[in-house]
């Protein structure tokens, strides 16, 4: 071989060797089949009621078709504009019902009842429900969505897989899964043995909610309009029972409240926090990792634990005037307990009959 | 006489010989300084992008959606802003937070174009919701102006925005709940950019911008060590922000400047990987090579006005803040010393000594030379993935190109950083250069 061909012939393999591994970058730079902006959640972030508000102007389109059922008292089936199958009920469909009443049947198209809805035990409803009256589910259901005009209820053990918003009350008996998004516009009920991630509404009422169990309430005397100093301690720190601290405190240890103690700033701890009974707190409470909250204690500002959180019976957080969120991934509540605002368990959330 | 002189040239020989030695030896032992710098920069990446692909991953704030929401005031900092400023007053007067509890403040800092005329526009439009600041002399620079606009600020969280930002509808909640936490002093959200397909060098930007947040900031924050806040997306707490003496109008780079006066004062500084903002990035290099040289100066400045006091001083940082604030405060000095490195190993390498002092000397070298700049790309690889986009992490080779320019840049303006220092010579503030069309 002539050296100018070996010469060329390495030049030419080295480049090669060079431009090869670029060959899908010069091809990506070429096409711009990735370069659009990275699509971050711009209007939505956040927004409970979003899927709520998105599946009620979807079915803003068979508004005719319910119009019809609702006047004639009839039932109809329809398509929704991406060729979705729907059966629009303005009557309790004795041929649905029948169906229904097959154990572990299962319905696979949308439903919108113009009227109050009862469905049956032991159904899975694969595909979203619209209900412009009441909604009462049996039990064992399978839901995959809901979203109520006036009041919904599940029966015992039902399971919601993605959403439900109810404009009235929502109420899961005993032993739901609730695993998606759970919102209401006046009021959240859950009983005993359910499970929860995020809930939303003017007021959560854990199983049955007492005024016997209501937690003390601050003392506006002690709420200057300047806000509270912020009294910083470096190790575990206690408050003693019954003290009254006018600051904000910040703990870089473990902080233990004791009973009867009032907090009129907000609190902060690096490490788990504990109040026992009947602790008042009137700004925010947030602990690095583990959080107790004793027997009718009460909090206002927001409520966050970055590991665990336990509620016991009687706890009050927020206000009606001043809702606010309690948040950490993974959440024990007992019964008696209200929430006013976001009860949001990342992970889990669970509601046990005593802590 | 002859033996004399022999002698006595052999002594000089002897001499010089180890002369020569020494700095033969003082070369191979800041080489290796070097290397371990760069050794111990390469596993910090390497700890961050396992951290963010399999660690915890903290975002202890993003779920409150629901509270008694404070006062807030946004500033919007716009030096002749023109293309930009309506774009981010629109957005923010249709932000879902309460109307009476949020006043926007455009901090018009001596435009000379038509950004006054745009602002009064939307003062007159929305009556009560913006109190503009025209700023019409005083000293140049972001935080100078910052700090002329506090006097129309009364409550207690603030948050900046640059003009070129477009914040979504969730997202000026998503900064004020971090300051429900005591400890909370800063707030920075994620920047995101816009323009990303606009170019080869936007597309660039686009990865080591995904990489600088979805995987640098995070870990950081994952990791309780110091993310850092970013002077635009971001907030402050304004008990915080007098405690520390207010905006440094001295300071180049005032959001690393006030990341570490919170730091130094007990205060956290907080990352919201979630609060992402749509921004718009250099589309020409020379623009790049200029804002990438002002965050260099910055940045080593407040290495040298904060880094000694950090590291051993008495205040309120854990342990792993100080070592990782150190850190971070080094990033822009590492690369004169890459580049110091490679002249090194070149020197020491001609002297005929290539493996140095053995087996661990040589992979040093392999690891300064090939993992360091692989832990980056990796890092950056790693954020493509989180972020659920995969054919522009083909765009990775080229990122060589990026940081080759990046080396260089950053390397000169700390030469001129030194020179200024020594001839006296003023920072000259430049402003980075808008490419979108005029609204």
């Amino acid at each position: 071989m002539s050296p100018y061909l070996a010469v060329g012939a390495l030049i030419f393999i080295s480049s090669l060797m060079f431009i090869l591994p670029l060959v899908p970058s010069l091809v990506e730079l070429r096409s711009k089949s990735d370069a659009l902006p990275l699509n971050v959640v711009q209007q939505n972030a956040g927004e409970i009621r979003h899927f709520a508000d998105s599946f009620r102007s979807y079915i803003r389109a068979l508004e005719p078709t319910m119009r019809h059922c609702s006047v004639s008292g009839s039932m109809a089936r329809d398509i929704l504009p991406d060729g979705e199958e729907c059966v629009v009920l303005g009557a309790v469909d004795e041929t649905m019902v029948f169906s229904l009443q097959q154990q572990d049947s299962a319905y696979a198209v949308v439903i919108a009842a113009v009227i109050d809805l009862i469905v049956p035990a032991g159904v899975t409803f694969s595909k979203d429900i619209y209900a412009r009256g009441q909604f009462k589910g049996g039990e064992n259901n399978n839901y995959r969505a809901i979203l109520g005009e006036k009041d919904v209820h599940l029966g015992p053990s039902s399971h919601v897989i993605r959403w439900v918003h109810a404009v009235g009350k929502f109420t899961a008996d005993l032993g739901c899964r609730l695993h998606g998004r759970i919102s209401s516009d006046s009021l959240i009920r859950l009983q005993a043995d359910c499970s929860f991630l995020r809930l939303n509404a003017p007021r959560i009422e854990i199983g049955r909610a007492t005024e016997n169990g209501a937690a003390p309430s601050p003392n506006s005397s002690l709420r200057g309009s300047r806000r509270p100093r912020r009294f910083w301690y470096d190790g575990d720190f206690e408050v003693k029972a019954g003290q009254v601290i006018p600051s904000d405190i910040v703990v870089r240890g473990n902080l233990r409240i004791r009973s009867g103690a009032r907090i009129c700033g907000s609190v902060k701890s690096a490490n788990n926090i504990v109040l026992e009974d009947a602790v008042l707190v009137e700004g925010s409470l947030i602990s690095a990792r583990k959080m107790r909250i004793g027997h009718r204690c009460a909090v206002h500002g927001p409520v966050v634990a970055e590991r665990e959180l336990a509620l016991a019976t009687g706890v009050r957080c927020g206000t009606f005037e001043h809702p606010t969120t309690v948040s950490a991934p993974s959440i024990e509540v007992s019964e008696d307990v209200v929430v006013f605002g976001t009860l949001w368990a990342r992970e889990r959330g669970q509601v046990v009959t005593n802590l | 006489m002859r033996k004399l002189l022999a002698r006595r040239r052999r002594v000089r020989s002897d001499q010089a010989e180890s002369v020569s030695r020494l700095h033969f030896r003082a070369m191979i032992y800041v080489l290796n300084i070097i290397v371990f710098a760069i050794c111990v920069y390469t596993a910090r990446h390497y700890w961050f992008t396992l951290n963010r692909l399999f660690g915890f991953q903290r975002h202890p704030y993003i779920d409150i959606d629901t509270a008694d929401w404070p006062p807030v005031t946004v500033l919007v900092a716009a030096h002749n802003e023109e293309k930009v400023i309506a774009n981010i007053l629109e957005a923010l007067m249709t932000v879902r937070y309460p109307a009476d509890k949020i006043l926007v403040i455009p901090v018009n800092d001596r435009s000379t174009d038509r950004t006054r005329e745009i602002i009064d526009t939307f003062v007159e439009n929305f009556p009560g919701r913006i109190r503009p600041f025209h700023r019409i002399g005083g000293k140049a620079g972001k935080a100078a102006a910052l700090k002329d606009a506090m006097e129309l600020v009364d409550t207690e969280v603030i948050l900046i925005f640059d003009a070129d930002y477009i914040p979504g509808a969730g997202l000026i909640k998503q900064l004020v709940a971090p300051f429900f936490d005591l400890e909370v002093g800063g707030v920075m959200g994620r920047v995101v950019p816009l323009n990303a397909g606009t170019n080869l060098l936007t597309r660039l930007l686009d990865l080591e911008r995904a990489g600088g947040y979805q995987v640098d900031q995070q870990a950081r924050m994952n990791l309780r060590l110091v993310p850092q806040h970013g002077g635009t997306v971001a907030g402050v707490r304004l008990s915080a922000l007098r405690e520390i003496g207010g905006w440094n109008e001295n300071s180049l780079a005032e959001d690393t400047d006030l990341t570490y006066r919170l730091l130094l004062n007990g205060w956290k500084t907080v990352y919201q990987n979630r609060s992402e903002c749509y921004e718009e990035v250099p589309e020409v290099w020379s623009v790049r090579v200029k804002q990438i040289m002002r965050w260099a100066k910055g940045h080593n400045q407040a290495m040298m006005t904060y880094g000694f006091r950090l590291l051993v001083g008495k205040h309120r940082a854990t342990i792993r803040e100080r070592i990782d604030g150190t850190l971070l405060l080094g990033v822009y000095a590492m690369a004169p010393i890459t580049l110091v490195g490679w002249a090194l190993a070149l020197g020491v390498f001609y002297q005929g000594v290539a493996p140095l002092h053995g087996v661990i000397a040589l992979l040093s070298l392999t690891a300064y030379a090939a993992l360091g700049n692989l832990a980056a790309f990796f890092e950056i690889a790693a954020a493509a993935r989180l972020d659920g986009t995969r054919k522009r992490i083909s765009l990775l080779p080229f990122l060589i190109l990026g940081f080759a320019v990046s080396i260089f840049s950053v390397s000169r303006a700390a030469v001129s950083q030194v020179t200024d220092l020594l001839t006296g010579a003023e920072f000259h503030w430049d402003k980075t250069e808008r490419f979108r069309k005029v609204s």
